[in-house]
């Protein structure tokens, strides 16, 4: 059973078309978010992501579609429990951090007390609980984009919309902020996040939606991305590092040169004999493996198609 | 010595503020409190947006700044003309030799003309007499029949009450001097110095203008500040909010017109305050100092300046907003600011040249009827009078009106700008998309 059709999707779109003059940013886009998993959101620069996001909190006029949350057409009070962040941070840059996030989650519906209370306990979480009292603008870019995250989940919110939330991170800090997002979803929260480190994402996401043009072309848990498509196949000659030999085979194409492995695409009639009888008349092979697909080819093989 | 319980009472509220500022940045210093958000049980998103508005304005310098200039500029305005004009509510009169009973009746009557309490003592010699006028003990000295004598000139624009009493009695005893000298008994001299002058009626109603006229001036000039400061404020805030991006984050918890509505009415519940700090400081200081510049219809002129203080910011704000959206740098506000100022300008000019030269022509009449100038044209033509009550209705009715038309469609440009980044936004491809 597809993908789409087995998870409990709580977040739908749905046909979201939106031009701005005659740039098409999304159309007819469809897809939903499940509840329990994160979930990568790709695509290349342009391709609709951050239009898509801002459609879910109705940030941007839709020419057409819409956007529902468990079955029913979303509105500012579900909107109010989701959480947010933008591709260009946003807070107030003389305002002190523990103020800023309290407000924010007041905007959010807390009361007093829980804001509070909350704005400490997410402070900690992320290793800023001394930094309170400071101004936005006098922590380094990786703390703020803590305090970012921070205001996303001071109300506890059902749903987790994040756009490069990793991007400009030291591996202390998307390992920080990973773990929060994994957690949230194992809590029962929509969590969907867009990147181009695809490695991060192949490593923190069950499952990937990609756009491209404003359309979806891949939507499917890694495992199932990764083995779906035709055989290929790992294969290292040694001394050689840019796999010039393989550029010849009839019935395969290179996919990906990386130091000095060569992974090549087989068609379904290409006998991997061909490609093993090729490699060895170019060196001695030290590598012959068939492999999984990697997320970034998923992801070029489907925006270049 | 009148003035000394308004002092103590100015210098304990600046203690009491002080003292609160001071408790407030030891709190901060020992990490940050829960913050009561009062506006918000009754206004919701937008009162809560409105409290932190408010919140971060009045502790921002700028407004201490400016709130203390106005204060100053307010008390100079006040206080100089009175130092000027040397102004008293009483005066001691000395008169060298004796003063007999009709010349302290006399006395007493002239000053009672100028509502003046008057104190007439003797002194004993000339010199003496110099010598008192010279410490202030005595105002001024009636040397029998040859002069009055006083400390300092008077200048001919001086008309407090006391250069007034001293115009008079030099006038008075110099006539009376004249009819004795023309062989005129007491009773006769006493019957024609007394005689009633003839009133003098007016076709035109009015009473007190020139000190209304004063108190517009003040008006007027003030509204034009504290005008062109808020919605400063308002064209940077919004700009400001697009350019760190904060409004995409507070957009997706707040409606558009939500999060504008607080934030104007923030501005202008501080500007409410500074206004209203400024008009309580104006009139404790006046009474103090016994300034006649609340006199007469003044005070209609007060309540007039303060009522379209609030619909010209009301008006003006939703518009100054939606500038501040189409913009994310300085020098795009700077671009749009000034196109912006030409009414608020134009109206201040032609308003403050109708309250000086005291006629109210009809473009101020006609301007008083247009939102954006009639905060200007309003008070200075209750000023100057001649204004009916249902011409302020009419008046405050279309301001209201205009600025809800204003208002919606500054929250639709709004909406479609701020989330617009990369340049300034043109309000042509604001319709196209």
């Amino acid at each position: 059973m597809p993908y789409r059709d087995r998870v409990r999707a709580e977040l739908e779109l749905s046909g979201l078309r939106r031009s701005f003059g005659s740039v098409v940013a999304l159309d007819d886009l469809s897809f939903s978010v499940p509840s329990g998993q994160v979930v990568g959101f790709l695509g290349p620069n342009g391709a609709g992501k951050t239009t898509a996001m801002r459609a879910i909190f109705g940030l941007t006029d839709l020419d057409g579609g819409t956007v529902r949350w468990r079955g029913q057409s979303i509105g500012a009070e579900d909107r109010r429990r989701f959480g947010y962040m933008p591709e260009e941070r946003g807070l107030y840059p003389s305002m002190a951090v523990g103020e800023q996030i309290e407000y924010l989650g007041r905007l959010h519906g807390l009361s007093g007390s829980q804001a509070a209370d909350s704005v400490r306990t997410w402070l900690e979480r992320l290793d800023i609980g001394d930094r309170a009292a400071s101004k936005v603008e006098s922590l380094s870019h990786g703390n703020q984009q803590r305090v970012q995250l921070a205001a996303a989940l001071v109300h506890d919110p059902e749903v987790l919309i994040l756009d490069e939330p990793l991007a400009g991170l030291d591996p202390s800090g998307i390992d920080a902020i990973g773990e929060v997002l994994v957690e949230r979803a194992r809590a029962g929260c929509c969590v969907l996040f867009s990147s181009h480190q695809l490695d991060l994402v192949e490593d923190l996401c069950e499952a990937v939606t990609i756009i491209d043009h404003g359309r979806l072309v891949a939507t499917g848990t890694v495992d199932e991305l990764a083995s779906s498509g035709p055989r290929r196949l790992a294969v290292r000659v040694e001394g050689d590092r840019d796999g010039a030999w393989a550029s010849t085979i009839r019935g395969a194409s290179v996919s990906q040169v990386q130091g000095g492995e060569v992974r090549l695409v087989l068609e379904s009639t290409t006998d991997s004999d061909t490609v093993l009888a090729a490699a060895r008349s170019a060196g001695r092979v030290t590598e012959f493996v068939f492999d999984r697909r990697r997320l970034s080819e998923v992801f070029r093989e489907a925006t270049t198609s | 010595m009148r003035a000394i319980p308004y002092a103590i009472f100015a210098a304990l509220v600046v203690f009491a503020i002080s003292r609160r500022l001071r408790r407030r940045r030891n709190q901060e210093q020992a990490g940050p409190p829960t913050r009561q958000y009062y506006l918000s049980s009754l206004l919701g998103h937008t009162g809560l947006v409105a409290q932190r508005e408010v919140r971060e304005r009045l502790r921002g310098r700028f407004f201490r700044v400016i709130t203390l200039v106005l204060l100053a500029v307010v008390a100079a305005a006040i206080v100089i003309p009175t130092l000027h004009s040397s102004s008293k509510s009483s005066q001691t009169v000395g008169v060298v030799g004796t003063a007999s009973p009709a010349l302290r009746r006399e006395v007493d009557r002239l000053a009672r003309n100028e509502s003046l309490s008057v104190r007439v003592v003797t002194v004993a010699d000339l010199e003496t007499a110099r010598l008192q006028l010279s410490s202030g003990r005595l105002d001024l000295v009636i040397n029998g029949t040859t002069s009055i004598l006083v400390n300092k000139p008077i200048p001919a624009t001086d008309t407090s009450a006391g250069a007034q009493l001293a115009r008079s009695l030099a006038a008075t005893l110099g006539v009376q001097q004249t009819f004795r000298a023309a062989g005129l008994s007491t009773t006769q001299i006493a019957q024609i110095t007394q005689a009633k002058a003839l009133p003098i009626r007016s076709v035109q109603p009015g009473s007190n203008r020139s000190t209304a006229q004063s108190t517009s001036l003040i008006g007027v000039v003030l509204v034009f500040v504290m005008l062109t400061q808020y919605l400063t404020w308002t064209l940077m805030g919004v700009m400001e909010e697009k350019a760190s991006r904060v409004v995409e984050v507070l957009l997706a918890a707040v409606k558009p017109i939500d999060l504008l509505g607080g934030k104007l009415l923030g501005i202008g519940l501080v500007a409410l305050f500074q206004a209203g700090l400024v008009v309580a400081f104006a009139l404790i200081l006046a009474k103090a100092v016994g300034s006649d510049l609340l006199h007469g219809t003044a005070p209609l002129v007060v309540v007039a300046t303060l009522i379209w203080l609030v619909l010209g910011y009301a008006f003006y704000s939703w518009v100054y907003a939606a500038a501040g959206s189409l913009t994310e740098r300085q020098d795009q506000v700077q671009s749009l600011a000034l196109p912006l100022s030409v009414p608020i300008i134009f109206g201040y000019i032609i308003s403050l040249t109708a309250a000086g030269s005291g006629n109210a022509s009809v473009l101020v009449k006609v301007l008083a009827f247009l939102p954006p100038t009639a905060p200007f044209a309003i008070p200075t033509w209750v000023a100057l009078g001649g204004i009916a009550w249902w011409e302020l209705v009419f008046s405050a009715a279309i301001s209201v009106i205009s600025t809800f038309g204003v208002a919606r469609v500054a929250a639709a440009i709004y909406r479609r700008a701020v989330l617009r980044t990369g340049g300034r936004v043109r309000l042509r491809s604001l319709l196209a998309s």
